[in-house]
């Protein structure tokens, strides 16, 4: 009997109990699709975060004060570190050369306001060169003049956000806007940026970091930004700036300095195994799915007794009736998991465009290892309910009508 | 040619062994036409099994064309059932979900036939017994006498030697009953050897020879009283 022959028959079977057979169906797609979906979904939140920190710059190092005893994941803070200093960036800039440029940052948040207009706000404190080191661009005015860091000066450059609160309609250039007790005066506006790492750059004012240090009454930086010329240095630079940040803190490494690649890596881990997770729990469901194969075929065995009993007595070898019902649930399995696969793409396509920040997308190897188990499954799972056929002795089985 | 030996079933039913078939000594050369008859339990579905090679006697010797199959394998079973012998049931035994030319195109599929081969002698085997206009009928657009000759085109498509028929008219009414087993005859005179299980005295008497069983044993072997 060719496999052909095995295929159409078993799909004449299959046709002769519709019902059946689609809520056979249905519960292996809703296996498959349910694989499909999950993975997407955590494979949309791992490709997420990754591109929030792409954002960034690959080329990027963040110093903290503070230590951490691991290097990745946010840092908690271990005795009483030193100051992170606007010294310390100026030093960090002439000493180590394969620094290309760097912005020193201090945040605070202060009251913000223009003529009777008023809220709190998120004020960063930074250099001309955060433009640069953020890859921010701004769409009226300028950024912060070129001035020297422990230069303050009465400018600030705000975002999308907090131009169209404060100042509705009018025109924010030139304007005087008061943060705290403070005089600035608006010389920029920012280009619409959205949600980095947390921080709404929409929603920020930014001024010169010494302004910002007197206004809020800060010693310490919050953080360096430094950019180095080539992401290969990035290691390289990394220890050396711990090494002179220790020399000038007086022998105590009382910083922490993050690379995007050990911080990418961390949460790739983290998302990597709720992907897997997942992909485990779907994995149930196809299992479940798997044993319904199973009952199913059980079910088509004892009904076909007669019919098994008839194909023995044509001539049919016991290996040929296990073809036929193992080909049966195969074919059952491989149905149903394309139907899923259908439906966890189409699931996976409607939610990237409810929320197109997700990329919802299902990996490669989900797709591939969800068919494999699918059709595992169904041929596994076939094997029992095949051999009871395969072993029915035939005059019996012909005595069953 | 058909050589039984000392043939016996027995059965374990419980802790008793049914003695179903007993010692039978049996030869039947090719082309005959026996009636196998006795009351019911007598063993005539058995012997008719047991020259099937659908079941295993428990001791004697099956000799088919001088070939002993009461030993063959399972896998050497099958190909015998396909290729020398035909079966015709008294139930029909047809697949509902398949129309009357693939119920005889199955025996041909089992035995890898290639596809346009197999409708070509389908369409010869339906029109051998008079139903060409019926073969894209499912079972259960056919009337009795309908079915029960798709099943003899399908038992006979393989060109088979024997043909066993266990009680063919049993479900049929005397008037398609007696079309049905004219067209077995039929068959007969061309060669085939004929086998027939039956309780009907007159579809016993057509045959050359009878031969009666009671309590799995032959107790009368000849032509018909």
């Amino acid at each position: 009997m060719s496999l052909l022959d095995q295929v159409r028959f078993a799909l004449q079977a299959l046709r002769g109990h519709r019902l059946r057979t689609a809520l056979t169906l249905l519960g292996m797609g809703i296996g498959i699709a349910a694989v499909v979906l999950l993975t997407a979904l955590g494979e949309g939140a791992r490709l997420y975060v990754t591109d929030q920190f792409a954002s960034l710059g690959s080329n990027l190092l963040i110093v903290l004060p503070g230590r951490t005893e691991t290097t990745g994941n946010m840092p908690f803070i271990g005795g009483t570190p030193q100051d992170l200093t606007l010294r310390d960036a100026e030093a960090i800039l002439q000493r180590v050369p394969r620094v290309r440029r760097l912005a020193p940052l201090a945040v605070g948040t202060g009251r913000v306001g223009y003529r009777d207009r008023r809220r709190q706000m998120t004020v960063l404190g930074s250099t001309s060169e955060l433009l640069e080191v953020r890859r921010l661009t701004v769409a009226a005015g300028r950024f912060l003049p070129a001035i020297d860091a422990d230069r303050a000066a009465p400018v600030a450059v705000i975002g999308r956000t907090v131009q169209r609160e404060l100042f509705r309609e009018e025109n924010p250039l030139g304007r005087s806007i008061r943060i705290g007790d403070w005089r600035f005066r608006v010389v920029g506006v920012m280009e619409g940026k959205g949600q980095s790492l947390g921080l709404d750059m929409d929603d920020v004012v930014i001024i010169p970091v010494a302004s910002g240090l007197r206004i809020f009454n800060q010693s310490s930086l919050f953080r360096i930004l430094v950019e180095v010329a080539a992401h290969a240095e990035i290691d390289a630079a990394r220890t050396e700036i711990i090494a002179l940040l220790k020399e000038r803190h007086n022998g105590d490494e009382d910083v922490t300095v993050l690379t995007q690649d050990s911080v990418l890596s961390a949460f790739n881990r983290i998302l990597g195994a709720l992907t897997l997770g997942l992909a485990g729990i779907a994995a149930i469901s196809l299992a479940v799915a798997g044993i319904g194969i199973m009952n199913v075929m059980l079910v088509s065995v004892s009904e076909r007794t007669a019919e098994i009993g008839l194909l023995k007595a044509l001539g049919a070898a016991p290996a040929s009736i296990m073809q036929v019902f193992l080909v049966e649930a195969a074919l059952l399995s491989l149905l149903g998991g394309s139907f899923g696969l259908l439906a966890g793409f189409g699931g996976a396509r409607l939610l990237a465009h409810l929320l197109p920040a997700l990329p919802a997308q299902p990996p490669d190897w989900a797709v591939g290892a969800a068919m494999a188990v699918s059709l595992g499954a169904g041929i596994a799972f076939g094997v029992l309910p095949a051999r009871r056929a395969a072993r029915l002795d035939p005059v019996t089985a012909l005595s069953r009508h | 040619m058909i050589d039984l030996r000392g043939l016996s079933r027995h059965y374990q039913v419980g802790d008793q062994v049914v003695r179903a078939l007993e010692a039978v000594d049996l030869s039947i050369p090719d082309g005959d036409y026996v009636a196998i008859m006795g009351p019911s339990g007598s063993g005539k579905s058995t012997l008719l099994h047991l020259l099937g090679c659908l079941d295993r006697p428990t001791s004697g010797s099956y000799r088919l064309d001088g070939q002993e199959v009461a030993a063959l394998p399972e896998q050497d079973l099958a190909l015998v059932r396909s290729r020398r012998i035909g079966f015709i049931f008294q139930f029909f035994h047809l697949v509902p979900r398949l129309t009357a030319a693939a119920n005889v195109e199955l025996p041909m599929i089992l035995a890898g036939v290639p596809a346009a081969e197999r409708r070509r002698r389908s369409a010869v085997a339906l029109e051998a017994v008079g139903i060409s206009d019926r073969a894209g009928h499912r079972p259960d657009q056919l009337s009795g006498g309908q079915r029960q000759r798709v099943a003899i085109a399908r038992a006979t498509v393989m060109r088979p030697s024997i043909l066993l028929a266990d009680e063919p008219t049993g479900n049929l009414d005397r008037a398609s009953g007696t079309e049905v087993i004219e067209l077995l005859e039929r068959m007969n005179e061309e060669g085939l050897t004929f086998l027939v299980v039956t309780h009907d005295p007159e579809i016993g008497g057509r045959a050359r020879r009878v031969v009666r069983l009671v309590d799995g044993r032959v107790v009368s072997d000849g032509a018909p009283a």
